[in-house]
């Protein structure tokens, strides 16, 4: 799907974000419901968020490539107030946000909430898996605690 | 190992305006504000209009352009102007690099605050604000996962507990510090006593920092007027000057992107400013870690040597004079003394300069450090503000 739609409906549809020629892959790859964070053809790196070269080597041979989604919350809040979004309500309770270190290369992170489980059961430290919810029409990654994943884990 | 340096105490702060930092100035715009900050510190600098050939001033929302600001106060031959990003050392290390290089004499640096629609109910029902709403250069407002700067600090401050197995009370002495501190500033614009139940039980925002833990936005302005050594000492006979400052970053600094909490921006600041200083802890006498956000504190504190990663909270009390209500580092060297962001209000460090340049001119009243002459700035926080300075009186 995300390959049959053009530029300008791309940029359209995602309009809280910057799309740009060097993240344009990234939203892309949500309407196909895939995760892609850029990796270095030369060196084999990823890096995130997008850049028009690898911070590590400075090839401009970049390919958005497919991540399993899998990882480790290293940073995480629960907002008591903040930006509104469908299915977000802050009078229900907190909303979790996380930063999660991507198991295929950790340091490398990917940001968004946790759904599935109570706020409270959102940790630094837990196994994350990614799924996908619908945000103004689109698809938008979220993580989800992984099986066996209990509160006061360490993944 | 020392770094070249060879800017110290070559360019001198001669002159301070300010307004006071309220949560409502009524009907006066950021110009207004500005305006009245840079003639007081004109005038305190006691160096002519005419002598003004430089406009430095920080890109803060809604704060007049300095080619506005040069319109409005008739200034009729400037050499140099820029508009650095906000934080205030940027402007600092700007102006001070563009006299030191001869680009102009004297400049004057200036700051506007302006509560926004989206950080303050009141000025939500200010028409006139209503334009600081429109460039945020996307359509719709951020996604509630947008790691935007300060949502990013919230959840580096939970990295930070979860590491260092800290608790909120330490954030919370950084709040009771800088409320009892601003007790003593009549241009606070939080004076209220606090005590740690008080901020246990405050709104929480972002678990885990609470609204005492986020700066409080204001209206306000802050000027500064800076010149060589030379023309300073024409003026006074102990200029304050500038002795070394640095910004710092390292790579990645995205915000959810940092490396770690030991190795960031205000790591690189505290090795720069430490080689290129024939001054350090020991020297000095009124300390400022910025405190846009609690945690920011914290990081300064541990980051420029005065105590081990983690060990921040502990720190606090035990350099805690009770009897103050506040951090006396040896019993001598208060932290903030004026009320940081936290409780005088959200100046981006501007009221961080204005103090220590204040402190270092004597002329603190009921806050003065006894013979205050070396002032530690730690500004901006962990990705690409870092910032930091020392100031001397000569
Ligand atoms: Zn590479």
């Amino acid at each position: 799907m995300g390959a049959s739609v053009d530029d300008a409906e791309l940029v359209d549809r995602f309009p809280w974000v910057q799309v740009t020629h060097d993240n344009k892959h990234l939203f892309r790859g949500w309407l196909d419901r895939k995760l892609l964070i850029d990796r270095c053809d030369d060196c084999g790196r990823f890096h995130h968020p997008p850049k028009p070269i690898c911070p590590e080597c400075w090839s401009s041979r970049i390919t958005p490539t497919e991540v399993s989604g899998r990882g480790t919350i290293h940073l995480a809040m629960a907002l008591h107030q903040g930006a509104p979004a469908p299915g977000v309500d802050y009078a229900k309770g907190p909303h979790p946000v996380v930063a999660v270190d991507l198991e295929e290369q950790p340091g490398v992170r990917f940001s968004s909430t946790v759904v599935g489980c109570d706020p409270s059961e959102v940790e630094i430290g837990l196994p994350v898996e990614l799924d996908w919810v619908e945000r103004y029409g689109s698809p938008f990654p979220v993580f989800r605690l992984r099986e066996g994943a209990k509160r006061g884990g360490k993944g | 190992m020392a770094r070249r340096n060879p800017i110290r105490d070559r360019v001198a702060i001669v002159g301070l305006g300010s307004t006071e930092f309220s949560r409502d100035a009524g009907g006066r715009s950021p110009a207004a504000l500005a305006c009245e900050a840079s003639i007081a510190a004109i005038r305190d600098s006691g160096i002519a209009r005419e002598e003004i050939d430089g406009v430095v001033g920080a890109l803060e929302p809604g704060a007049p352009r300095p080619s506005q600001l040069a319109a409005m106060l008739g200034l009729s031959s400037v050499t140099h102007h820029s508009s650095p990003m906000p934080v205030a050392m940027f402007g600092l290390i700007d102006a001070m690099a563009a006299i030191f290089a001869g680009q102009c004499d004297t400049v004057l640096l200036y700051y506007a605050f302006t509560r926004a629609p989206w950080n303050s109910r009141s000025a939500a029902q200010d028409p006139f604000r209503r334009y600081l709403a429109m460039n945020t250069g996307t359509a719709k407002p951020p996604m509630p996962e947008s790691m935007d700067p300060s949502a990013a600090y919230t959840t580096w401050a939970s990295r930070y507990l979860h590491e260092y197995g800290a608790s909120r009370e330490d954030l919370g002495l950084v709040a009771l510090n800088m409320r009892a501190n601003a007790a003593r500033n009549p241009k606070a614009a939080m004076r209220k006593p606090l005590t740690m139940e008080g901020y246990l039980q405050a709104r929480m925002i972002r678990d885990p920092l609470c609204m005492l833990d986020m700066d409080i936005p204001v209206d306000g302005a802050d000027a500064f007027v800076l010149t060589t050594v030379e023309k300073a000492k024409a003026i006074t006979k102990h200029p304050v000057v500038i002795h070394a400052a640095t910004a710092g970053m390292v790579g990645p600094n995205e915000e959810d992107q940092l490396p770690s909490l030991a190795r960031h921006g205000q790591h690189v600041v505290a090795e720069a400013l430490r080689e290129r200083s024939e001054l350090w802890l020991e020297d000095v006498d009124v300390f400022f870690p910025y405190d846009g956000f609690s945690i920011i504190t914290l990081g300064w504190i541990e980051n420029l040597g005065y105590c081990k990663p983690g060990g921040a909270g502990r720190f606090m009390r035990e350099h805690w004079d009770e009897k103050r209500g506040a951090v006396m580092i040896d019993g001598r060297v208060p932290m903030n003394p004026h009320g940081g962001s936290l409780s005088e209000g959200a100046s981006r460090g501007t009221g961080h300069l204005r103090e220590a340049v204040t402190q270092l001119r004597g002329e603190a009243g009921e806050r003065q450090v006894a013979d205050a002459k070396t002032a530690l700035i730690g500004c901006g926080g962990f990705f690409f503000n870092s910032q930091g300075a020392i100031l001397r009186r000569l």
